[in-house]
C-alpha cells in the first residue's frame, strides 16, 4: 500500500499508471467462486469488496485472522495498571490526607475508576487500532475513480487485484477474471 | 413499498412459529432496495414538513435551557428549589434519568449482538444515536449543577498550582470518569458503525458538497473485505467492552447515593436496580422513538411489529425487575431492624412525598403489566401511551430517590420540603429540547438504519450449499429464497 | 436574597479616619476647596466628591499627634507605642439596655471595633454577653443611622452642623431661661448613667421650671410599685440564685428578659451542675428545682422542672393561693392578714399545694419572683412570702431604687402628651427613644407632638420620632462615645469609645451640656469630673484608667438593706382582685412581651438579630399571635392564618403561631415589630403591636376578641416547616427524640447514672482498619443539656465572630439561613403542657467525618489536630457533603450574600475569618481563627496552651457556659473530663461517625416523680405530640 501512496504521489505530473484490475458480480454465491478462483491462481495483493460483510469470504481469500485483539488486550493492562498507579500514587504517596478517617490508601474505593480505565484505553485502542491497520482514513484511492465501483457500497460486488501483485500481468489478470462469470472486467488506472 | 405483496400473509412476524423463524425484513427487499429506502430519507432535498415544525420547537426550547444555564451562571444554583436539607434536587434527577434514557442504545447495539439477536439491525442505529444524545443531555446537569461550575474541571487529575489530586474515594470522581467513558466508548461505537452507511451516502452523492462531507466521515471507507475482516473484529471487542461499560455506568451512578449514609440511600439493591431501571426507561425511550420515526419514514419493513413486540417484553421483564426492587427496598428496611431505614421508606408512601411515590408505581410497576397481551404489544397507539407513562414514572423514581430521602434524614430538627421553582421546570423541559433537536439532525442527515448490517441479515446475503457458519452467524433459517419466490409467482398468477 | 438591597449610602465610615474634618481649619480648608460643600458631603458624597474630601482629609491627617488617654482618637497615622497593627486588642466597655447595664470587653482591630465579649469582672455579665449585645457590633455600622444634624423647615429638610446647631440653640434655649423653662420638656429613656444624672441636675439648675419626664416601653414600673406597696419605698430586688434549692417564677422571665439575667442564668446553672451522684459539683447540695407559672411560653418556663400556663392575669390568683396554703402550714406571712386564708378559690390545688410543701421543706434557700407583667400587689405578696420564707438575706437582697419617686413610665407619657396637646409645651428635647412608635396607642403622641413648635429629636436613627422633629441630631453610638452606666446592681461602668463617631453623633450628655451652654462640654471631661466627685481624691487618674482598663468601678455597687415590711392595703385588694377575677373568667387576654429579635423595636434594624430564630417560636423577620394548640384547634387556625385582633377598641390584622405550652385563652404579642422607619433592614418586617396597647392596659389586656381573616401570610421558620409535617413524621420524630436528646429525671439518674449511654442500643462499634492517631492536639467540645436555656447568644456570636451571611425572610423560607450553630427545639409530652428541649448543634467535627470521603476535590479534609476542616477556595460546591452530614450542619452559599453589603457593613467582618464566596460550602470551624491565635501567643511565649485559653465565640457568649471547648488528649482538661462524665453521649453515635463534639445528658428534677403533676408528663419517649399542627 505504501508504494501505491508513493505511486499516487508521482501520478499527478506523468501519464498514469495502471493501479490494477477489476471485476463485478451481481451476487454473494458468484463473487463466493470467484474469489476461491483468484486464491488458487496464487494472488497475495488483491481483493474482495462487498457493501455488508460476507461470510466464508475470509476462507474463500484465504486471509488470516487480525493481530487486533491482542493489541486491545495490552491496552486493557495498560488501562488498569494507570488506574491503579494513579490513585495509588496521587491519594497515598504524593499529597496523603485523613479523610473520614479512612486509611490512606483503600483498594475497594479504586476499583471503579481502575475499571472504567481498563474499558476506556481497550476500547480506544480497538477503534484507532481498527483504523490503523486497515489505513483509513486514506480519502485518495484509485478505486474511486470508477464509477461503477461506487455501487460496491449499495448492492454489488466486486475483486480487485492490484498491479503491484508479482503475479500481475494485465492481460493475464484480465483474462483469469473475465473467466469468473463476473461482468464489465476493466482495468483500473492510478 | 406502496403495496404490500401477498406472501407476507404467510409471514406474519409477529406471530411465534419455533419451527420456522420469521423474516427481520418484509416487502420484496433486496440489497439496492433497502439501500435504497434508508438513504431516500436523508437524501431528499426537503425534510416532511412535521419535521420543520419539530426542529422548530425542539431548538427553541433548547434556546431556553442555554439561556437559563447562562442565568444560573452569573446568578447562582439558588435559582433551583434546592435548600439546606436538599441538596440535590432537579439537576441530578434529570442527569440520572437521562443517563438511564441512554443505556437501551448501547444494550441493543451491544448485548443484543453478543446475543446474536438478528432483529436488533433494524433499530441499533438510532438507538446508538439516542444513546449519544442521552448522555449529552445528562452530561448538562453535573457540570452546572455545582457551586462554582466554572471549577468543575477540578475532578480530574492534573498537576495543579494547587498540587492537591482528586479524592479518589468519592463516587463523583467514578461517576465522572464512569460517564465520560461511556460517552467516549458509545461515540466510538455509534460512529464506527456507521462508516460504511456514510461511504454509501458519499457514494450515492449527487453534489459535491454531499460528497465531500460524507467522503471526509467515511474516511475512505472501500468496503474491501480486508477491512470488513478487522472492521467486524473491533466492532465484536467494541460490543464485548461496552457491555460491562454499560452495567457498570448505571452501577456506578447508583453509588453516588449507595455510597452515601443517608437512609433511603444506603442500599445495597441499588446497583442491579438501577441497571434494570435504566433498561427499563431507555427501551420505553427506543420505543418512543421508533414508533413515529418508522411512520414519517416508511420504514415499517425494516422496522417490523416484531421489533416493536421484542421491545414491549424487555419493557415488561424489566418493568418488572424494578417492581421487584421497589418491593425488596420496603422488606429489606423493615428486616434490618434500622429505625432511620425504615421510616425512610414509610416516609415515601406515605410522608410529604407520597404523591410522587405513587406516580412512580403507578407508572413503573402497573403500566407495563398491559404487556402480557398480545393485543397491546402489537398496537402501536397502546406502545407508545405506556412508553411515554414509563418515562415519567422513570423520573419520578429519581425524584423520589433524590428528594424524599434528603428532604427528612436524621434529626427531625433540620427536616425541609423541597419545591421546584419555574427555573427547575422550565430547565428540564429545555434538555428535552435538546434532546429532540439533535435526534431531528440525526435523522435528517445520517442514515438511520445501518443498511450494511440489515442487508448482511437479509436472505440474498446467503449462499446455500456452503458449510460456513463463520463468526456472528449472521443469517437465520430464513424461508428459502426460492420458496419466497415462488410464492410471489403464486400470487401474481393467481 | 440580602435584606440589606436598599441604596447604599456613602462610604462615610472614612470619618473614622479623618477625624480632622470636623476642626475648623479643616473646614475652611474644605469650604475653599469647594465653596458649596455642605455636610451632606459626609451624609452621601458621590465618589468624586469624597475622592475629593479624602484627599483633603489624608493632607491633614499628619497634623495631628493626638494619643491616648487624649480625648480624640488618632487614626494611625503614626503608630502609637505597644500597638501591632492587624493585632486585635480588647478594651472594656458597658452597653445600657432599658437602664441597666451590661458590662462587655469589645475587640478592636486596627481602630474598629468588630467583636463584643462579655467582662468577666463585670458583676452581671461575668464574661458571658446576650444576643443583643453581641448584635450590637453591627448597629454600630449600620449605613441607616442619622448622620450629621438635621433641621425640618416646614416640609423641608436641610443638612446643618452641629455648630449651626449650637448657635441655634444658645439663641433658643437663652430666650427660655427667661422664666425658668416653664414651657419646656425633656423626655428621656430611662438611664444609670450618673453623668446623665448630674447633667440633668444642672439643667434642673437652668431651667428650674422646665419638666422632665423618662418613658421605655418596656418597663419595669410595677416591680417598684410593688416595692413601695410593700415598704413604703421603692427597692430594688436582687435575687441570688445560686444560693436557692427552690426556685419560684410568676411570670417572670428571669433567665433571659431582666436586666440581670445573664447572671441569673450563671447562677442558676450552678445549681444545675451535678455530678454523679446528682449533687451539685463540689457540694452536697441538692440540683436545683424551677417551678414557672406563665401565660406565654419564655425561656425561663423552657427550663422549668414544673411549668403551669396559665392565663397572665390568674398569675396573681396562683400566688394568692400559694400565700393561703403556706398560711395554713402555719408559716406567718407578714402583713398578709388571715382575711386571706380560704379568700382565694383554690386554683391548681395540686399543684400549688405541692409548691408549698416544696417551699417549706426549703426556707430560706427558696425564692419567689415576680415577673414585670404582674401587678404591684403580687409583687408586694412576693416581698411578703420571701421575707416569711427566710429568703431575705440568703438568696433575696434589697437596695435602693435611683430616683426612687419618680412618675411611672406610663404615667410620664400620659401627663407629657396632655401637655402637648393643651398646648402647654414649646420646646420638647427628646433624648434617645421612639416615642411616635412605641408609645401608647391611646395617647396619639404624634399629634400631641405636632402641637410643639420646637421638638429636637437626639437619635441613633432617623426613626418615626426624628421624622416628626424640627431638628435630628445624630447620636453617638455607646461604641462611640464617652459615658458611665450602673449595672442592675448599681456597679458603675465606664463606656470608652473605641472609634471615632461614624456619623458625627453626640451623646445626650453632650447635648445637654450645649442646650444649656455648660463647660465642660465633651463626654470624655463630663464622665471624669462626675466619677471624681462621686470617688474623687488622691491618685484619681490611676483610678481612672483601672476603671478604664477593668471596665467597673469597684466598690460602686449599692449597698444591699433588708428594708421592713409595712403593713398596706394590698392583700385585702389583691384578694377583692382575685374574687373578682372569677367575672372575666373564659375571656380571651392580650399579653405584650418585649420581642426576642428588636427588643422594643430600637433593633429592628439589624439582620443579625432578625434572622436569629426565637428560642420558642423558631420565628425570624417577624412577630406573631402565639395561641395556645387548643385554642387553634377550636378555632381552626395554623400558624401563618391572619386573625384580627380587637381590644379596647384598637385593632390589629397578624399572623398567629401555635406554641405548645402557651395558656389557654390567652394570647401573646411581641411589641416592637412593625417599624415604618426603621432602616432598609427593618421596615415593613412584622406587624405592630403597640397600636393594641392603651395607657390602661400596658401589659395585659382582657376582653380581647380574636377573629380569623382567612387570609394567610408566610412566616419564616427554621424548624418544623409545615410542609414536611406529616402524621408518620410526627409519630417518627417523638420516637427520635429519646435517642437524640437523652434526658432523665434527677431520681432516675441516681439510679442509673449511665442511662445515657443506653438510650440507644446498637452493635459494637469496631472499626475495619487502625484510626489514626492524633499526637499533640485533638479538640473537642461539650455542651451540657442541663445548662442549655437556649437563649440564641450562642447564634449571635458565632455569626459576628465568623462573618456569618444574613440571607433575609424568603431564603430562611426556603431552608438557606446560614448559621453555623442551631439550636434545636423541641417539644415532648401534652401540646398544653409540653416538656422543651433545646439542643445547640454545631459541626461535630466528626473522626469519621461522612462528609470528607464523599468530596471529589478534597475540600474538605481532616487536620492533624482532629478538625473537619472546610477549604473554602478548593470547594467546587457539589454540596454532596452537606447530604452526607448526618447533623445538618452544613451551610451552601446559594448565593453570593456579601453583594449588596456597604462598605460601612464590611466594617463589622471579622478580618481573620473569610467571606466566603458564591457556590461555597461552609460551617463550624470550631473558631480554628482563635486556636491558631492562643497557639501562636503559647508558642511565642514557649509555654503549653492552658485548659480554658481557647474559647470558641458560642462558648465565650454562653449565659451558662454549657458549651465547653477543649483539649481532648489531656486527659486532665475540663472537656475530657466532661467526656468521661456518665452524662455524655454522642449524638447518633451508632452512626460509627465518632463526633468531636458530646452532649451531656438533661436531667429533671420534679417534687415527686410517682405524682404527675399538672405542668409535668412523666418524661417518656413513647408519647404523641401534636405539636407541629401550626
Amino acid at each position: 500500500m505504501t508504494q501505491a501512496a508513493s505511486t499516487s504521489q508521482e501520478s499527478a505530473d506523468q501519464p498514469r499508471a495502471l493501479w490494477g484490475c477489476l471485476v463485478e458480480f451481481e451476487t454473494v454465491e458468484e463473487l463466493l467462486a470467484g474469489a476461491e478462483k483468484v486464491r488458487d491462481a496464487g494472488y497475495t495483493k488483491w481483493d474482495c469488496h462487498t457493501p455488508f460483510p460476507v461470510h466464508g469470504l475470509n476462507d474463500a481469500m484465504g486471509i488470516r485472522p487480525t493481530r487486533l485483539p491482542w493489541l486491545v488486550f495490552g491496552a486493557g493492562v495498560t488501562g488498569a495498571a494507570v488506574g491503579l498507579a494513579l490513585q495509588y500514587w496521587t491519594n497515598a504517596v504524593d499529597y496523603p490526607l485523613v479523610i473520614s478517617g479512612k486509611p490512606l490508601f483503600s483498594l475497594p474505593a479504586n476499583i471503579p475508576v481502575i475499571f472504567e480505565l481498563t474499558i476506556l484505553f481497550a476500547a480506544i485502542t480497538a477503534f484507532v487500532g481498527m483504523l490503523a491497520l486497515n489505513n483509513l482514513p486514506q480519502w485518495y484511492h484509485a478505486l474511486f475513480h470508477q464509477p461503477r465501483f461506487r455501487r460496491v457500497t449499495a448492492d454489488r460486488f466486486m475483486i480487485s487485484v492490484e498491479a503491484r501483485d508479482p503475479k500481475f500481468d494485465p492481460a493475464e489478470t484480465r483474462a483469469l477474471l473475465e473467466s469468473l462469470g463476473g461482468s464489465d472486467v476493466e482495468l483500473v488506472e492510478d | 413499498m406502496t403495496t404490500l405483496p401477498a406472501h407476507k400473509m404467510l409471514l406474519d412476524t409477529t406471530h411465534e412459529d419455533p419451527t420456522r423463524r420469521a423474516p427481520l425484513v418484509l416487502g420484496d427487499h433486496d440489497f439496492g432496495s433497502v439501500t435504497e429506502t434508508v438513504c431516500r430519507i436523508v437524501e431528499r432535498p426537503k425534510p416532511p414538513r412535521a419535521w420543520y415544525v419539530a426542529f422548530a420547537v425542539s431548538v427553541s426550547l433548547t434556546g431556553v435551557l442555554v439561556g437559563l444555564i447562562l442565568y444560573l451562571f452569573v446568578t447562582g444554583v439558588g435559582v433551583w428549589g434546592v435548600n439546606n436539607p436538599v441538596g440535590w434536587g432537579w439537576a441530578i434527577v434529570n442527569f440520572v434519568f437521562w443517563v438511564g434514557i441512554g443505556h437501551a442504545g448501547t444494550l441493543i447495539s451491544a448485548i443484543l449482538f453478543l446475543f446474536r439477536q438478528k432483529w436488533r439491525t433494524g433499530i441499533n442505529r438510532f438507538a446508538e444515536a439516542m444513546t449519544i444524545f442521552a448522555v449529552i443531555c445528562a452530561g448538562v446537569w453535573p457540570g452546572i449543577h455545582v457551586g462554582r461550575a466554572w471549577l468543575a474541571y477540578w475532578l480530574a487529575p492534573y498537576p495543579n498550582q494547587m498540587q492537591v489530586w482528586p479524592n479518589f474515594r468519592s463516587p463523583l470522581v467514578w461517576d465522572a470518569v464512569a460517564v465520560g467513558t461511556y460517552f467516549l466508548v458509545s461515540l466510538m461505537f455509534w460512529y464506527m458503525g456507521m462508516i460504511p452507511d456514510l461511504a454509501t451516502i458519499r457514494d450515492r452523492a449527487v453534489t459535491r458538497i454531499r460528497q465531500m462531507v460524507y467522503g471526509l466521515l467515511a474516511l475512505g471507507w472501500r468496503g474491501s473485505n480486508r477491512q470488513w475482516l478487522r472492521y467486524e473484529r473491533a466492532y465484536l471487542l467494541l460490543a464485548a467492552l461496552a457491555t460491562p461499560l454499560v452495567l457498570s455506568v448505571h452501577s456506578v451512578v447508583s453509588f453516588d447515593f449507595a455510597v452515601a449514609q443517608l437512609p433511603g440511600w444506603h442500599t445495597t439493591i441499588f446497583p442491579p436496580y438501577f441497571v434494570a431501571g435504566a433498561i427499563f426507561s431507555g427501551f420505553a425511550m427506543v420505543m418512543t422513538l421508533a414508533i413515529p420515526a418508522r411512520q414519517f419514514f416508511g420504514l415499517k419493513d425494516i422496522i417490523t411489529m416484531r421489533h416493536l413486540e421484542n421491545i414491549a417484553k424487555i419493557i415488561l421483564v424489566t418493568g418488572s425487575m424494578v417492581g421487584y426492587g421497589y418491593g425488596l427496598e420496603f422488606f429489606i428496611a423493615w428486616y434490618s431492624g434500622n429505625s432511620y431505614e425504615s421510616f425512610a421508606f414509610l416516609n415515601r408512601a406515605l410522608g410529604p412525598y407520597a404523591w410522587a411515590y405513587w406516580i412512580m408505581v403507578t407508572c413503573n410497576v402497573a403500566v407495563p403489566q398491559l404487556f402480557w397481551f398480545r393485543k397491546c404489544r402489537t398496537n402501536v397507539w397502546v406502545l407508545l401511551g405506556a412508553c411515554i407513562l414509563v418515562n415519567v414514572g422513570m423520573w419520578f423514581e429519581r425524584f423520589v430517590i433524590v428528594v424524599s430521602s434528603l428532604s427528612s434524614d436524621f434529626l427531625p430538627s433540620s427536616w425541609g420540603y423541597f419545591s421546584p421553582t419555574a427555573v427547575d421546570i422550565m430547565m428540564l423541559v429545555g434538555s428535552f429540547g435538546l434532546f429532540f433537536t439533535l435526534f431531528l439532525l440525526f435523522l435528517r442527515y445520517i442514515p438511520m438504519v445501518a443498511m450494511a448490517e440489515v442487508k448482511s441479515v437479509m436472505p440474498q446475503a446467503l449462499m446455500e450449499g456452503t458449510g460456513h457458519r463463520p463468526l456472528g452467524d449472521y443469517w437465520g433459517d430464513m424461508p428459502h429464497p426460492e420458496q419466497r419466490h415462488k410464492a410471489v409467482d403464486a400470487e401474481a398468477r393467481s | 436574597m440580602p435584606p440589606v438591597s436598599g441604596p447604599a449610602t456613602g462610604k462615610t465610615y472614612w470619618r473614622s479616619l479623618d477625624e480632622l474634618a470636623d476642626t475648623p481649619e479643616f473646614r475652611k480648608f474644605v469650604e475653599s476647596e469647594f465653596p458649596n460643600f455642605a455636610p451632606e458631603l459626609l451624609a452621601s458624597p458621590s465618589r468624586r466628591r469624597f475622592l475629593k474630601l479624602m484627599g483633603a482629609s489624608l493632607a491633614m491627617a499628619g497634623l495631628t499627634g493626638c494619643r491616648w488617654p487624649k480625648e480624640t482618637i488618632a487614626p494611625h497615622g503614626s503608630r502609637p507605642e505597644g500597638r501591632t497593627p492587624g493585632e486585635s486588642v480588647q478594651y472594656a466597655t458597658a452597653m445600657e439596655l432599658g437602664g441597666s447595664a451590661v458590662g462587655l470587653l469589645i475587640t478592636s482591630y486596627d481602630g474598629r471595633p468588630i467583636k463584643v465579649e462579655g467582662n468577666p469582672g463585670h458583676p452581671i455579665s461575668r464574661g458571658a454577653t446576650n444576643a443583643f449585645a453581641q448584635a450590637s457590633v453591627l448597629e454600630l455600622y449600620d449605613p441607616d443611622r442619622s448622620k450629621g444634624v438635621m433641621q425640618r423647615q416646614g416640609d423641608q429638610t436641610f443638612y446643618r452642623s452641629w455648630d449651626q446647631f449650637a448657635a441655634y440653640a444658645r439663641r433658643h434655649f437663652d430666650a427660655l431661661r427667661a422664666d425658668g423653662g416653664k414651657r419646656l420638656c425633656v423626655l428621656s429613656e430611662s438611664s444609670s448613667s450618673p453623668s446623665l444624672a448630674d447633667m440633668r441636675e444642672r439643667f434642673g439648675r437652668a431651667f428650674p421650671a422646665a419638666k422632665w419626664w423618662e418613658y421605655e416601653p418596656i418597663s419595669r414600673d410595677n416591680e417598684r410599685l410593688g416595692s413601695v406597696r410593700a415598704f413604703g419605698q421603692a427597692w430594688r430586688t436582687h435575687y441570688a440564685l445560686d444560693r436557692a434549692d427552690v426556685i419560684v417564677s410568676l411570670d417572670a422571665d428571669l433567665l433571659m428578659d431582666h436586666p440581670a439575667a445573664i447572671g441569673h442564668a450563671r447562677d442558676w446553672a450552678v445549681g444545675r451542675d451535678v455530678d454523679e451522684q446528682g449533687q451539685r459539683r463540689g457540694t452536697e447540695r441538692a440540683m436545683n428545682r424551677l417551678y414557672v407559672v406563665e401565660s406565654a411560653h419564655s425561656v425561663t418556663g423552657s427550663m422549668a422542672d414544673h411549668r403551669l400556663a396559665v392565663a397572665s392575669r390568674r398569675v396573681e390568683a396562683v400566688a394568692l393561693h400559694l400565700a393561703s396554703c403556706l398560711i395554713e402550714r402555719g408559716v406567718a406571712v407578714p402583713s398578709v392578714g388571715n382575711a386571706l386564708s380560704r379568700s382565694s378559690r383554690p386554683v391548681e390545688a395540686d399543684f400549688v399545694e405541692a409548691l408549698a410543701e416544696d417551699l417549706l421543706a426549703h426556707r430560706g434557700r427558696c425564692v419567689v419572683a415576680v415577673g414585670p407583667r404582674q401587678g404591684a400587689a403580687v409583687h408586694a405578696l412576693a416581698h411578703a412570702l420571701n421575707a416569711a420564707l427566710g429568703a431575705v438575706g440568703t438568696t433575696v437582697s434589697y437596695t435602693e431604687e435611683i430616683e426612687p419617686d419618680r412618675p411611672t413610665h406610663a404615667e410620664a407619657i400620659t401627663t407629657l402628651s396632655t401637655d402637648m396637646r393643651d398646648g402647654e409645651v414649646d420646646t420638647l428635647l427628646i433624648l434617645g427613644g421612639n416615642p411616635v412608635f412605641d408609645a401608647p396607642a391611646d395617647l396619639e403622641f404624634g399629634q400631641g407632638l405636632d402641637a410643639v413648635k420646637t421638638v429636637i429629636h437626639l437619635s441613633l436613627f432617623p426613626n418615626e420620632t426624628s421624622q416628626r422633629c424640627t431638628w435630628r441630631l445624630s447620636r453617638a453610638h455607646y461604641l462611640e462615645s464617652w459615658g458611665d452606666v450602673r449595672a442592675y446592681d448599681g456597679t458603675i461602668s465606664v463606656v470608652q469609645p473605641l472609634i471615632e463617631p461614624l456619623y458625627d453623633g453626640k451623646t445626650p450628655i453632650e447635648v445637654l451640656a450645649l442646650v444649656i451652654g455648660d463647660q465642660p462640654a465633651k463626654g470624655y471631661d463630663v464622665v471624669r469630673r462626675t466619677l471624681q466627685a462621686s470617688s474623687g481624691g488622691a491618685d484619681f487618674d490611676t483610678r481612672w484608667r483601672r476603671a478604664l482598663h477593668d471596665g467597673i468601678v469597684p466598690g460602686s455597687a449599692w449597698p444591699t438593706a433588708e428594708p421592713p415590711l409595712k403593713r398596706g392595703g394590698w392583700a385585702a385588694e389583691l384578694a377583692e382582685r382575685v374574687r373578682g377575677g372569677t367575672a372575666e373568667a373564659g375571656q380571651v387576654e392580650l399579653v405584650f412581651t418585649p420581642d426576642s429579635h428588636v427588643y422594643d423595636g430600637r433593633f429592628a434594624n439589624s439582620g443579625w438579630l432578625q434572622e436569629m430564630p426565637d428560642p420558642l417560636t423558631k420565628l425570624t423577620w417577624d412577630n406573631a399571635a402565639i395561641i395556645a394548640p387548643v385554642d387553634a384547634e377550636r378555632m381552626g387556625l395554623r400558624r401563618g392564618d391572619m386573625v384580627r385582633l380587637e381590644a379596647a377598641g384598637q385593632t390589629l390584622e397578624m399572623p398567629v403561631t401555635v406554641l405548645p405550652g402557651q395558656a389557654e385563652g390567652s394570647v401573646t404579642v411581641s411589641l416592637g415589630y412593625g417599624r415604618t422607619a426603621a432602616g432598609r433592614v427593618g421596615n415593613g418586617t412584622g406587624f405592630d403591636a403597640y397600636r393594641l396597647r392603651t395607657v390602661a392596659a400596658m401589659e395585659v389586656v382582657t376582653g380581647v376578641t380574636l377573629t380569623s381573616t382567612g387570609r394567610r401570610t408566610m412566616l419564616a421558620v427554621t424548624q418544623d416547616h409545615h410542609a414536611i409535617d406529616s402524621r408518620v413524621g410526627r409519630r417518627e420524630r417523638d420516637k427520635r427524640l429519646g435517642m437524640l436528646y437523652r434526658e432523665a429525671d434527677l431520681e432516675e439518674y441516681r439510679r442509673h447514672p449511665d442511662f445515657a449511654q443506653h438510650a440507644v442500643h446498637h452493635l459494637p462499634l469496631v472499626s475495619m482498619w487502625r484510626e489514626h492517631e492524633y499526637e499533640g492536639h485533638r479538640w473537642g467540645m461539650t455542651v451540657d443539656l442541663n445548662k442549655c436555656t437556649g437563649c440564641s447568644a450562642c447564634v449571635v456570636a458565632c455569626q459576628a465572630e465568623n462573618n456569618i451571611a444574613v440571607v433575609g425572610k424568603e431564603e430562611v423560607d426556603r431552608g438557606r439561613e446560614m448559621h453555623w450553630i442551631r439550636i434545636d427545639r423541641y417539644f415532648r409530652g401534652q401540646p398544653g403542657a409540653p416538656q422543651v428541649a433545646h439542643q445547640p448543634v454545631a459541626c461535630h467535627h466528626c473522626a469519621n467525618a461522612p462528609c470528607e470521603q464523599v468530596c471529589p476535590v478534597a475540600a474538605t479534609v481532616h487536620s492533624s489536630e482532629g478538625l473537619n476542616d472546610m477549604v473554602y477556595n478548593r470547594c467546587i460546591g457539589t454540596r454532596y457533603c452537606a447530604n452526607n452530614c448526618p447533623y445538618k450542619v452544613r451551610r451552601f452559599n446559594w448565593f453570593n450574600n456579601h453583594k449588596d453589603l456597604t462598605e460601612t457593613e464590611k466594617m463589622a467582618f471579622n478580618p481573620e475569618v473569610t467571606v466566603r464566596a458564591r457556590g461555597v460550602m461552609e460551617k463550624c470551624t470550631f473558631c480554628v481563627q482563635r486556636i491558631n491565635a492562643v497557639k501562636i501567643d503559647a508558642k511565642n511565649e514557649a509555654r503549653p496552651i492552658a485548659d480554658g485559653e481557647i474559647t470558641p465565640a458560642c462558648a465565650q457568649a454562653c449565659p451558662t457556659q454549657a458549651i465547653v471547648f477543649g483539649e481532648l488528649n489531656d486527659a486532665e482538661s475540663r472537656v475530657a473530663r466532661l467526656q468521661a462524665d456518665r452524662r455524655a453521649y454522642a449524638m447518633l453515635g451508632e452512626l460509627n461517625v465518632k463526633p468531636r463534639t458530646q452532649y451531656l445528658a438533661k436531667l429533671r428534677n420534679p417534687a415527686q416523680p410517682e405524682v404527675a403533676l399538672p405542668g409535668l408528663p412523666k418524661a417518656t419517649h413513647t408519647e404523641q405530640t401534636d405539636t407541629e399542627h401550626s
